[in-house]
């Protein structure tokens, strides 16, 4: 099945047992190693997507989470406790990329251009390219294009977390966007499309 | 962000937001965990001594303040005559031996405030970007303090060198404790929550 087919539901909307989440907010380690084998494949994720790094994954996955054991008290259930622990990696993620003034000073070229009539280059790429494809990327690209299309962040928001305007949202959006399809582009020109096969349509 | 159609009739953000969400999720490296733990244990234990030691810390440094005045009184002899007395072994046995014992006793404070400081340094809480750039600062002023220290010859400018060091290192553990003090302490209506 093609990936435009699935919805596919971050892990961070799991359920999490209220007793788990109690004994969290005590400050039992081991309900804080269970919290953390829960979500740390969906946090580690997030967190190398928006950071594009492993070591600063790393730094911004295990921040996270001991911001969330230490904090655990101010989470009230007002939402899912997944999407809380969420709020806090992309925190973390992208305070680690602003120490590190990865994404401040990087703006695309916004004289390319790519072939408008051209399919979607996403669509016929591999998952491996796509991967690499979107490591190339800057960094706020990267993150405003993971943080909009998969974790589902409006502009507004991820414009609150860059503290920047939505405008820079919306521009790293369409630049990313417009990037990420001349990255692809070379390495699927040739294949056929798909279309006409039974997968798609 | 654009709605546009592709040539199949496709909206190309859903494209590309299906692409996205079908890559597979990561694996974190194995000992992961491990780290944390270490980690999460080491912060626990530096929060109990923090808190035991606290009060301590902050009596010894109040204790320090009120006595100062009266430290710096022995010294208000005009810096030649401190110089005549310290150059002369002979005068300086019996009005010399008080500045030399409170010399020692700002060392002794400082060695522990730094001691204290390095142990917060290393398993602390991280510092954000403004606490950082102003943990950065302090260093920097106690680093110019050490290079005076290193030329002073009188007893009452290194005194008062000592004493600036340890206002310094005083000030600079108070920074390390902020993320401790700002967790324990935000009011929960105040609390960000989603």
């Amino acid at each position: 099945m093609h990936p435009c087919d699935v919805e596919t539901p971050t892990t961070f909307q799991q359920p999490v047992e209220p007793e788990l989440i109690e004994r969290f907010k005590r400050g039992d380690l081991a309900a804080f190693e269970a919290v953390y084998r829960a979500f740390e494949r969906a946090a580690w994720t997030l967190a190398l997507r928006l950071t594009g790094r492993r070591d600063v994954a790393q730094e911004a996955l295990q921040d996270a989470m001991l911001k969330a054991f230490e904090r655990a008290r101010q989470f009230r259930g007002e939402a899912p406790f997944g999407m809380w622990l969420r709020k806090l990696v992309v925190n973390e993620a992208l305070m680690q990329l602003r120490h590190d003034r990865l994404h401040i000073i990087e703006v695309l070229d916004d004289d390319t251009r790519s072939d408008d009539a051209a399919p979607p280059p996403w669509r016929l790429a591999d998952a491996a390219a796509l991967d690499r494809a979107l490591n190339r990327l800057p960094d706020a690209a990267r993150a405003v294009l993971w943080l909009y299309h998969v974790e589902g962040f409006t502009h507004v928001e991820i414009a609150e977390q860059f503290g920047r305007s939505t405008s820079f949202s919306k521009s790293q959006l369409a630049r990313g966007t417009r990037r990420l399809r001349e990255l692809l582009a070379p390495q699927v020109e040739d294949t056929p499309c798909p279309l006409g096969s039974t997968t798609t349509a | 962000m654009s709605t546009r159609l592709d040539h199949h009739g496709l909206n190309e953000d859903a494209t590309l937001a299906a692409a996205l969400r079908g890559l597979p999720a990561e694996t974190p490296p194995t000992d992961a965990w491990a780290q944390l733990a270490t980690r999460t244990r080491r912060r626990r234990s530096t929060r109990r001594i923090l808190w035991t030691g606290l009060p301590a810390a902050l009596a010894a440094g109040i204790a320090l303040f009120v006595a100062w005045p009266h430290v710096t009184l022995r010294h208000d002899v005009p810096a030649p005559a401190r110089a005549a007395q310290s150059s002369s072994p002979a005068q300086a046995s019996p009005n010399g031996a008080a500045p030399a014992t409170e010399l020692a006793a700002l060392q002794s404070s400082s060695a522990q405030w730094q001691a204290w400081v390095q142990n917060l340094d290393r398993n602390g809480a991280p510092l954000d970007g403004r606490a950082l750039a102003g943990a950065v600062t302090l260093q920097d002023r106690i680093g110019l303090i050490d290079l005076q220290l290193s030329a002073a010859r009188n007893p009452a400018t290194t005194a008062d060198l000592w004493q600036q060091r340890i206002t310094l290192l005083q000030q600079l553990g108070l920074l390390h404790l902020q993320p401790y003090l700002v967790a324990d302490q935000t009011p929960p209506n105040h609390t960000k929550t989603l």
